[in-house]
């Protein structure tokens, strides 16, 4: 029986799961809890603190491509995952290296041992 | 036309002569997948501004993030926005059942949710806005609210198409474009969870570090 036939027998449609879907919810709850947690404890360095939470982000967003995007490699998903994954190197050039950039442009040009970025006060090369 | 039946460890055919029938479900369906990732790429560029104008510079004299995010009363968006997520991602279940009673259970469900997600965002709006925290005020106060603004219009959206799709079960029942567009739907509702958990940690967690 073909898809066109009922459309509710389509592969998308029985890929739905309450498992998934709830598995999903408390996960994303539960690693946001922690990230909360960590955060308003205050005992971690700044910096150790913030490549916390960012893992935590990136477990929660891993968790949900899983169980509620059904990203897999199946025949059916795969051209979603591909598609993703081509994207992800897009993200971070736009984020990465803008950020980067300003980085370098304010420790180079704004405010020059501002101690913005520890360790640029040896001569700059990158504009060389 | 049915779909080719592709059995364990067989290739897919890559075409077929002749076969001028798409599977239409999957086709809405991956197209609106493609576009949700170029609609990520907004989000990408709001945020590559946010971190960049979340400076001391950009301030000006203005508030800083500290001073504006918390962190413990946007859990309760957090919690909003997921649990609306998770309802509607349960009306999609009962549509896999043929449940239109259960489908429009969790449209209600998420509707009532993603309401309570953007009054509480405007009324963090709204308590900024007292303490002259507008986004005028400082270019980091404007990535601010277009950061957070976007993903509230985002939600919006979302809750006019949750309605449209209430009305169209109503009224059409389960036919093949009905279901696509609910598998669309599905798709951008928990995208807005995805964006969120970013919004969440990069700006409100990161925000009170």
């Amino acid at each position: 029986m073909g898809a066109d036939s009922n459309p509710l027998a389509h592969p998308e449609v029985q890929q739905a799961s309450v498992i998934g879907y709830v598995a999903g919810f408390v996960a994303s709850m539960a690693l946001l809890g922690v990230a909360l947690l960590i955060t308003e404890l205050h005992v971690l360095p700044p910096m150790v603190l913030l490549g916390g939470i960012s893992g935590l982000a990136l477990c929660a967003l891993l968790a949900q491509c899983v169980m509620f995007f059904g990203l897999n490699i199946s025949a059916h998903n795969i051209w979603k995952s591909v598609s993703l994954i081509l994207t992800i190197p897009l993200f971070i050039l736009t984020i990465g290296l803008t950020v980067w950039m300003f980085q370098q442009l304010d420790a180079l040009t704004m405010m020059p041992g501002s101690g913005v970025m520890p360790g640029m006060n040896s001569q700059p090369t990158l504009l060389q | 036309m049915a779909i080719p039946v592709i059995k364990d460890g067989e290739m897919p055919p890559l075409w077929h002569y002749g076969h001028d029938d798409h599977d239409v479900i999957s086709t809405k369906t991956l197209g609106f997948w493609l576009y949700m990732l170029s609609d990520a790429l907004i989000f990408a560029g709001i945020f590559a501004a946010y971190a960049v104008l979340d400076h001391q510079m950009n301030f000006a004299d203005g508030p800083s993030e500290a001073q504006i995010v918390h962190p413990i009363a946007a859990f309760g968006q957090t919690f909003a926005v997921l649990a609306s997520v998770l309802a509607y991602s349960l009306a999609t279940v009962a549509m896999k059942h043929g449940n239109v009673r259960g489908v429009l259970l969790g449209i209600a469900a998420a509707i009532v949710l993603g309401a309570v997600f953007l009054a509480l965002e405007l009324s963090d709006f709204a308590a900024l806005f007292a303490m002259n925290a507008t986004p005028d005020r400082s270019g980091f106060l404007s990535a601010f609210y277009v950061l957070i603004a976007t993903h509230g219009l985002h939600m919006m959206f979302g809750i006019l198409w949750l309605l449209v799709m209430a009305a169209q079960v109503l009224r059409f029942g389960f036919t093949r474009d009905v279901v696509a567009q609910m598998l669309n739907l599905r798709l951008f509702w928990q995208f807005q969870a995805a964006v969120w958990v970013c919004v969440y940690v990069f700006v409100y967690l990161k925000g009170s570090i």
